[in-house]
């Protein structure tokens, strides 16, 4: 499903330096799987993560995800396969204020995403009673399922999530991972970066980010 | 991106910024009003000075016989038939129609009802025969001919001679105001041959009486308008000359054809006048340049109103980089983000343009009201100073979303420049 080959990623320091946070990164993941990728904080992950979901292309190396290799896609491609064939998920969620949460699931719509089920992605996540809610009217687990729902809106093939705990309390951020377990039982493919151990705990394999390499 | 997505992200995005897009559409609305304001008033103004004070029709050539040249002193530069004839034969030519000044005084002694007032009155009288057809458009009463010894002559006034009388003279005079219809029939006695101010021929005095019988653009301003044959008539009886025509007044095939025809009338000698038409030009050229000066003063508003635009926009942009950061890592292009805010800056121009040529518009209507109302009557005050054409609202709304546009140009390039990893980040 994710087959990564010698991704490098620098950037400069600012002294005329540069900084190889990602340093020959090879990762294949399979179909179904819910992979955890640990590392300290500064160690490279959500690079990594922007690189695999086709937010950054200014790398080096090899990425195919769900069959789309995205080297030399252009523009309005990348923006397709954000689009319609990875879900992201944020340590700090990520809604657009001013939409309630339904539309804040929908936002991919916006952009040309098709058949998705607003309505049935938010009570998937549990939230089908607060679709007319603000998310300043939501807490922040709440707000995460939103976002959770937002991700699943297009029926994507994998979900790439960043720190999706960081920044909820143990209760909160336990459920959120029960709800990434469930999904992935239901065949979807989860990728998660985190330096948080109880997510780690639940995924079938555990990848470490460390000098820019992953073991 | 669809329409209708787009539509209801700049909704969104406008509705939460309410107080930069109220300034931002008063900025357009400024420019895009005065724009449309002053260019309705030029045009307004224009219209006036075309249509009531030069009424210059583009397709009329005057020809007068030229006073002071070899020709003249050759037997040349008068304008006798067989030059009627030439003139009428020159190439572009559609009609040609004569005009003889009565060559002796006359005067008009009135006392007596005057529409509902007693009039006291002693007037010179000049006037001028012309071929029927020149007027007959606007002949009222009867057959414009000469009606013989005896009769009541026809006679067609000015309307700008009408115009004048209402606006200065009645209401000096105490006189009522009058209108072309009111005037038709009316009847007063005129004297030949005679005259308060200048020496009278050696010849009899004939008197007699005109009637009017219309009023007309081509009507001479400084006199009445009547049968060549009666001034032919009474040019003979008072011994003067009878067989060169004042001037001829040559209607072109169209307007283009004037500057040609005027060329080959000099070249027979004779002269142009152009008195009226180059009143009108001056006139013209005027109004022009103040409305062009004024519209280029709204333009500059507008311009600011542009730069405006840019300065909110990119301040709009960089509060909600990681806004736009969400829309690129669930599916916005890097154009998307782009057209988002040039859709943006195309709202709020399109309600600065409608609202400013709203308020234009509004503006030229009170004004007008209030000119009719307020303003005491004048020769040729008309009933409006402006020209609204449907395109010149429709253009200020387009000129609206010009500007803005022009100035969403650097803010949607930043916006789309925006990193969305690392708007995202943290
Ligand atoms: N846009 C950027 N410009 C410069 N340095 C960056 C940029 N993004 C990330 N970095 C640096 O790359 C390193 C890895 O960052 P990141 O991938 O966010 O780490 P993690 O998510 O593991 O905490 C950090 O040292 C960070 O400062
Ligand atoms: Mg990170």
């Amino acid at each position: 499903m994710i087959s990564a080959r010698g991704l490098k990623r620098e950037f400069s320091d600012g002294d005329g330096g540069s900084l190889r946070v990602l340093d020959g990164v090879d990762l294949d993941v399979k179909q179904g799987e819910l992979v955890a990728v640990m590392g300290r904080s500064g160690s490279g992950k959500s690079t990594l993560l922007h690189v695999l979901g086709g937010l950054d292309t200014a790398y080096a190396g090899d990425v195919t995800v769900a069959g789309t290799s995205l080297k030399g896609l252009g523009d309005h491609e990348l923006a397709r396969f954000r689009n319609s064939t990875v879900g992201f998920v944020f340590q700090s969620f990520h809604l657009v204020p001013g939409l309630n949460a339904l539309d804040n699931v929908a936002l991919p719509a916006f952009f040309g995403a098709q058949g998705g089920d607003a309505k049935g992605a938010l009570e998937r996540v549990g939230l089908g009673a607060k679709a007319g809610r603000q998310p300043s009217q939501l807490s922040g687990g709440e707000r995460q399922r939103v976002a959770i729902a937002r991700a699943l809106f297009a029926r994507p093939k994998v979900l790439l999530c960043d720190e999706p705990t960081g920044n909820l309390d143990a209760a909160t951020g336990g459920e959120i991972i029960e709800l990434f377990k469930s999904l992935n039982a239901e065949g979807l493919t989860v990728l998660a970066v985190t330096h948080e151990e109880r997510v780690s705990a639940v995924a079938g394999r555990v990848l470490k980010l460390e000098n820019g390499k992953l073991t | 991106m669809r329409a209708s997505s787009l539509i209801r992200l700049v909704g969104l995005s406008l509705k939460r910024d309410v107080r930069g897009a109220v300034s931002s559409v008063f900025g357009v609305t400024i420019g895009i009003g005065a724009l449309v304001f002053f260019v309705a008033l030029g045009l307004g103004i224009g219209r006036v000075v075309r249509e009531k004070v030069f009424p210059v029709d583009a397709q009329l050539v005057e020809v007068v016989p030229s006073q002071l040249t070899l020709g003249s002193m050759l037997g040349g530069g008068k304008i006798d038939q067989a030059t009627v004839d030439r003139l009428a034969a020159l190439p572009g030519v559609k009609k040609a129609w004569r005009k003889m000044t009565v060559r002796v005084p006359a005067v008009s002694r009135y006392d007596g009802e005057f529409f509902g007032s007693r009039l006291h009155l002693g007037l010179e009288v000049i006037a001028v025969g012309v071929d029927a057809e020149l007027v007959r458009a606007d002949v009222k009463l009867g057959e414009f001919i000469d009606p013989g010894e005896g009769q009541p002559i026809p006679a067609v006034a000015a309307t700008r001679l009408l115009d004048i009388y209402n606006h200065t003279f009645a209401p000096n005079r105490g006189l009522p105001k009058l209108t072309p219809t009111l005037l038709l029939g009316f009847q007063f006695p005129v004297e030949f041959n005679r005259s308060f101010v200048v020496q009278a021929k050696p010849g009899p005095v004939t008197a007699t009486s005109m009637q009017l019988v219309g009023v007309s653009d081509r009507g001479i301003l400084a006199g009445l308008t009547i049968p060549l044959d009666t001034a032919v008539r009474l040019n003979k009886a008072s011994g003067v000359d009878a067989e060169t025509f004042s001037a001829v007044t040559l209607q072109a095939e169209s307007p283009s054809h004037v500057p040609e025809l005027a060329a080959r009338v000099k070249e027979m000698g004779l002269k142009v006048d152009e008195q009226d038409r180059r009143w009108a030009e001056n006139a013209g050229a005027a109004v022009l340049l103040t409305t062009s000066a004024l519209a280029l003063l709204s333009l500059l508003i507008c311009l600011l109103a542009a730069v405006n635009i840019a300065h909110a926009l990119s301040a709009s942009v960089r509060t909600r980089t990681k806004e736009l950061g969400i829309m690129r890592a669930v599916g916005a292009a890097k154009a998307d983000v782009r057209a988002l805010v040039f859709a943006e800056a195309a709202a709020l121009g399109a309600a600065g343009g409608a609202l400013g040529s709203v308020l234009a518009v509004a503006a030229a209507f009170a004004l007008d009201a209030a000119a009719l109302t307020w303003l005491p009557q004048f020769p040729f005050k008309p009933d409006s100073f402006f020209s609204i054409p449907i395109g010149l609202p429709l253009a200020g709304v387009a000129l609206g979303v010009l500007a803005s546009l022009t100035g969403a140009w650097w803010p949607s390039r930043d916006a789309a420049a925006i990193d969305p990893a690392r708007a995202l980040a943290g």
